[in-house]
C-alpha cells in the first residue's frame, strides 16, 4: 500500500518536475525540431538539484523502492533480470542501446555479469533520450520471470535534466534509470551526446556524456550484435580499445579481480574462497529468460519476447 | 768557488750575468782546500734556481711543441679525423642501432618468457571469446577456387602472369572496400576470379552498417530520421551511402570473407594464415579476439594486449620472435621444424609499409595514397616472390571525382599452383 501511494506520489512529482524543465518555449522542444536532437541550454541553467537520489543504505538501490540491500546471493539474478528485461524492452521499442564500462568489461570476460557486481552501465544516444523521454518515461514494464512469483515490475524513469548538455551539470550525470522495482536495483543510463566544444576545435568525431566520458563516434559506431546474460546486446565497434582507455590492458589479462579467480576452462569467474555453488546454479536455459507479462504493456509493440 | 764559480762564469757566458760572487768566498778559497769549495751552491741560488725550474718548463714547451707539431702535421690531423669519425660512428651505431636492438631483443625474450606471464598476473586471450552474428571467425581455404582482371589490379595480376586455369588463387588481405574509388569494382573482380578474402576493418564497419540496415528493414527507405538512432557522423553517412550501394551478392560474398583465413600448410613457410592486421603470438587462431585481429598495429610487452595505437611494441616483431624462438626449440626435436610454425601475411598498416620477415609478411604499401600495390607470390614448393606495380594517383585525395578508375589497396596474390 505504502508502495503504490508513493510511486503514485512520485508520478506527480515527476509531471511537475518534467514541466518545470521543458519551459524555454511554449512548445516543447522535440515536436517543433527539424533535424536531430540539438538542444542547448545556456550555462546559466545548470540545475542546482540532483534528480535521482542513492539509498541511505547503498548507493547501488533506489531508496523509493527498498529499504535494504538483497542478500549477496540475490544479486547477481537480479541483475541479470534487469539487464535481461532491459535489453528486450529497449529492442522492442527499437532504442538504441548499448553497454559500456564495468559490463561491457564483464560482458569481454565472459558475456555474463561479474559475481561482485552490483551495478550496471548502459549508453544511449542523444536523440534517443528525447524519444523515451517523450513516449516512454515512467513506463512500467511487469516481466514474469521463472521461479519469481507474481514477476517483477520494472520502470523506466528519465532524469528531466537530460535536456541539459552540459558536463558542469554533476549533479544529474545519470539520464535515466531502469529500476527493479522489486528490489531498488537499478541500471544507470547515460545518454552520448556530441561534444560541440570539441567538435569546434576540430574532433569531428568527438563524442561525450555527462559523466565526463569522451568518446569517438567510430569508437562506438556501428554498433555490433553479440550476446550478454544470453540475450542479445549491442556492443560498441571498438571493445577491446575503449576497455584498454578506460581500465588499462591488465583488465583484460588478470585473472585474479575482487576476490575471485577466472577459470580459464570453464569460463566462470570462481569466489578464491567460497565454494563455487552459487555460480554453477547460475546455468541458463531458454526458459529462464524473462518474458513480458501479456496483458501489461499498453505502450510497448509486441514482437519480442 | 770563485774560480770554480768564474771557470764557470768564463766557460760558459751564458751564466756571467746572473752569478754573483762575494769577496768572502775568495778568501776562503785561499785558506781551505780547493774540495771544500766545491758544493752545490748553485742549488740555492735564486739566479740557479730561476734555472732549476727552466728545464722542466723547456720540457714542457717541448711537449706542447711537440705536441703542437703533431697536430700542425697534415698526418696527424687527418688520422684524428678519421678515428673521431669512427668513434661517432661506432656511438652511433650502438646507441642507435645496436643498443636499442638488444634491449628490444631483451624485452621480447622478457615479454615471451613464460615466467614472466604469472609476474603480470596473465596474458591477452584468456577470456572467453564473444560471439558476433554475421561475423565469420576462421575459415580454412578450399584449394578448389578459379581465376582474370582492371587498371592497378589488372596490371599487378598480368604481371604475375595470375591464371586461374593454371590453379592460380589469389587472396586478398582485407580492406577492399571503402579505401579505394570503386568498391563494387573491386569486389566484382574478385568474385570473377574466385578469390579469397578476409575482413578487413573497413569491411567489418560497412558490413555492420548493412546488417543494421537490413534488420531493420532501412535498406531501401533511408533511415536519416530516424529517432530512436544516433545521428551518423559525415563519415558513417558515406559509410552507410556504400552499404546501401552494394548489392545483396555483393555484401554475401564480403561477409563470408573471415576474419582469420587458415590457408594450411604451405612447404618452407609452414601454416600461412592470412588477416587483416594481426595476431596475438601465442594465442589459438579459434581464440583471437576478432576485432584485434582486424584492426592491431602494437602490443604490450606485459599483457600481451593488442592496440591499434602506432606507438609501441610491433605485434609482427613480437610474432616473429615468438615463431623463431618455437622454431629453435624444435630443431633437435622434429624433423621438419618449419612445419610446425605460422607465418601471417596482412594488410592493414600502409603507415610501416611494406615489412617483409621470416614469419610475418606485411603487404600493405600503400596503394591508395599513392604508393604500390603489392603481392606476395608463392609458388610450388613455398617460392616466394615480391611483385609491386605503382599506384597511379593518391586516391585518398580525390575519389570522389575519379569513379571510374579501379584500383585496390593491399592484395596479395597467392600463386598456389595445384600439385594434383
Amino acid at each position: 500500500m505504502r508502495f503504490s501511494s508513493s510511486l503514485l506520489g512520485l508520478y506527480g512529482l515527476l509531471s511537475a518536475s518534467a514541466l518545470a524543465v521543458a519551459q524555454p518555449g511554449d512548445t516543447d522542444f522535440m515536436s517543433v525540431r527539424e533535424n536531430l536532437a540539438k538542444d542547448y541550454e545556456s550555462e546559466g541553467q545548470i540545475p542546482t538539484e540532483k534528480y535521482f537520489t542513492e539509498s541511505s543504505f547503498h548507493y547501488h538501490y533506489d531508496g523509493r523502492f527498498a529499504d535494504q540491500p538483497l542478500p549477496d546471493d540475490k544479486v547477481t539474478p537480479h541483475l541479470s533480470a534487469l539487464i535481461q528485461t532491459y535489453l528486450s524492452t529497449m529492442s522492442s521499442i527499437g532504442a538504441e542501446t548499448w553497454i559500456m564500462h564495468g559490463t561491457l568489461l564483464s560482458w569481454w570476460w565472459n558475456q555474463k555479469i561479474f559475481p561482485w557486481d552490483n551495478d550496471l552501465d548502459v549508453q544511449i544516444s542523444e536523440p534517443t533520450i528525447h524519444f523515451l523521454a517523450e513516449f516512454y518515461n515512467m513506463t512500467e514494464h511487469h516481466f514474469d520471470l521463472p521461479g519469481v512469483d507474481g514477476g517483477r515490475k520494472y520502470l523506466l524513469e528519465i532524469n528531466p535534466n537530460y535536456v541539459v548538455r552540459s558536463e558542469k551539470d554533476r549533479l544529474n550525470v545519470i539520464d535515466a534509470r531502469w529500476i527493479d522495482t522489486s528490489s531498488g536495483l537499478f541500471i544507470d543510463i547515460t545518454a552520448v551526446r556530441k561534444d560541440e566544444a570539441r567538435r569546434q576545435r576540430g574532433e569531428t568525431e568527438a563524442l561525450m556524456c555527462k559523466d565526463r566520458h569522451h568518446y569517438q563516434e567510430s569508437q562506438i559506431f556501428p554498433l555490433r550484435d553479440s550476446y550478454f546474460e544470453d540475450v542479445p546486446v549491442k556492443i560498441p565497434y571498438s571493445y577491446t580499445w575503449l576497455l584498454e582507455e578506460e581500465y588499462g590492458p591488465r583488465a583484460l589479462t588478470n585473472k585474479n579481480f575482487q576476490g575471485h579467480n577466472f577459470n580459464e576452462d570453464s569460463k566462470i569467474w570462481e569466489h578464491t574462497k567460497r565454494s563455487v555453488k552459487r555460480f554453477l546454479r547460475r546455468g541458463w536455459r531458454m526458459s529462464d529468460l524473462p518474458t513480458r507479462s501479456a496483458n501489461n504493456q499498453p505502450l510497448v509493440r509486441m514482437d519480442a519476447s | 768557488m770563485a774560480s770554480y764559480d768564474s771557470d764557470h762564469e768564463l766557460g760558459d757566458p751564458y751564466y756571467h750575468a746572473t752569478t754573483q760572487p762575494s769577496s768572502s768566498s775568495r778568501f776562503a778559497r785561499l785558506s781551505r782546500p780547493l774540495i771544500d769549495s766545491v758544493r752545490n751552491g748553485w742549488q740555492s741560488s735564486p739566479a740557479y734556481r730561476s734555472l732549476s725550474s727552466s728545464p722542466e718548463n723547456s720540457k714542457h714547451t717541448g711537449c706542447v711543441q711537440i705536441a703542437l707539431s703533431i697536430i700542425a702535421a697534415p698526418r696527424f690531423r687527418r688520422y684524428v679525423l678519421v678515428y673521431f669519425v669512427l668513434f661517432l660512428l661506432g656511438w652511433a651505431g650502438w646507441a642507435m642501432v645496436l643498443y636499442p636492438r638488444l634491449e628490444e631483443r631483451g624485452a621480447l625474450l622478457h615479454a615471451l618468457d613464460p615466467a614472466s606471464k604469472a609476474e603480470v598476473g596473465g596474458w591477452f586471450g584468456s577470456n572467453s571469446l564473444p560471439q558476433f552474428d554475421d561475423l565469420t571467425h576462421i575459415r580454412t581455404l578450399d584449394p578448389s577456387l578459379v581465376p582474370v582482371a582492371r587498371i592497378e589490379v589488372d596490371q599487378l595480376l598480368k604481371k604475375i602472369e595470375f591464371s586461374t586455369t593454371d590453379g592460380d588463387h589469389l587472396i586478398l588481405t582485407g580492406d577492399i572496400i571503402n579505401k579505394g574509388p570503386d568498391s563494387a569494382g573491386v569486389v566484382d573482380l574478385a568474385r570473377k576470379l574466385g578469390a579469397s578474402c578476409v575482413r578487413g576493418n573497413h569491411e567489418d564497419r560497412i558490413l555492420l552498417l548493412r546488417h543494421e540496415m537490413v534488420t531493420m528493414n532501412t535498406l531501401l527507405t533511408g533511415d536519416e530520421k530516424n529517432v530512436k538512432l544516433h545521428e551518423p557522423s559525415e563519415k558513417e553517412a558515406k559509410e552507410r551511402a556504400l552499404a546501401r550501394s552494394l548489392s545483396d551478392d555483393q555484401a554475401r560474398w564480403l561477409e563470408a570473407c573471415p576474419v582469420i583465413l587458415n590457408v594450411g600448410l604451405v612447404q618452407g613457410m609452414g601454416q600461412v594464415v592470412v588477416v587483416h592486421a594481426g595476431l596475438v603470438p601465442g594465442v589459438d587462431l579459434e581464440k583471437q579476439d576478432p576485432s584485434t585481429v582486424m584492426t592491431m598495429r602494437t602490443i604490450d610487452l606485459n599483457t600481451h594486449v593488442p592496440s591499434e595505437s602506432t606507438e609501441g611494441m610491433s605485434w609482427a616483431k613480437m610474432f616473429d620472435k615468438h615463431q623463431s624462438i618455437l622454431h629453435s626449440s624444435l630443431k633437435s626435436s622434429h624433423a621438419d621444424p618449419r612445419s610446425q610454425t605460422t607465418t601471417v601475411i596482412y594488410g592493414h598498416d600502409a603507415k610501416t609499409g611494406l615489412k617483409i620477415r621470416t614469419y610475418t609478411k606485411g603487404l600493405d604499401s600503400g596503394c591508395v595514397k599513392g604508393g604500390k600495390l603489392t603481392a606476395l607470390v608463392i609458388e610450388d614448393g613455398g617460392k616466394q616472390s615480391l611483385v609491386q606495380v605503382s599506384c597511379k594517383q593518391d586516391y585518398s585525395k580525390d575519389n570522389k571525382e575519379k569513379k571510374e578508375k579501379k584500383d585496390k589497396k593491399d592484395k596479395k596474390a597467392k600463386k598456389a599452383k595445384k600439385d594434383d
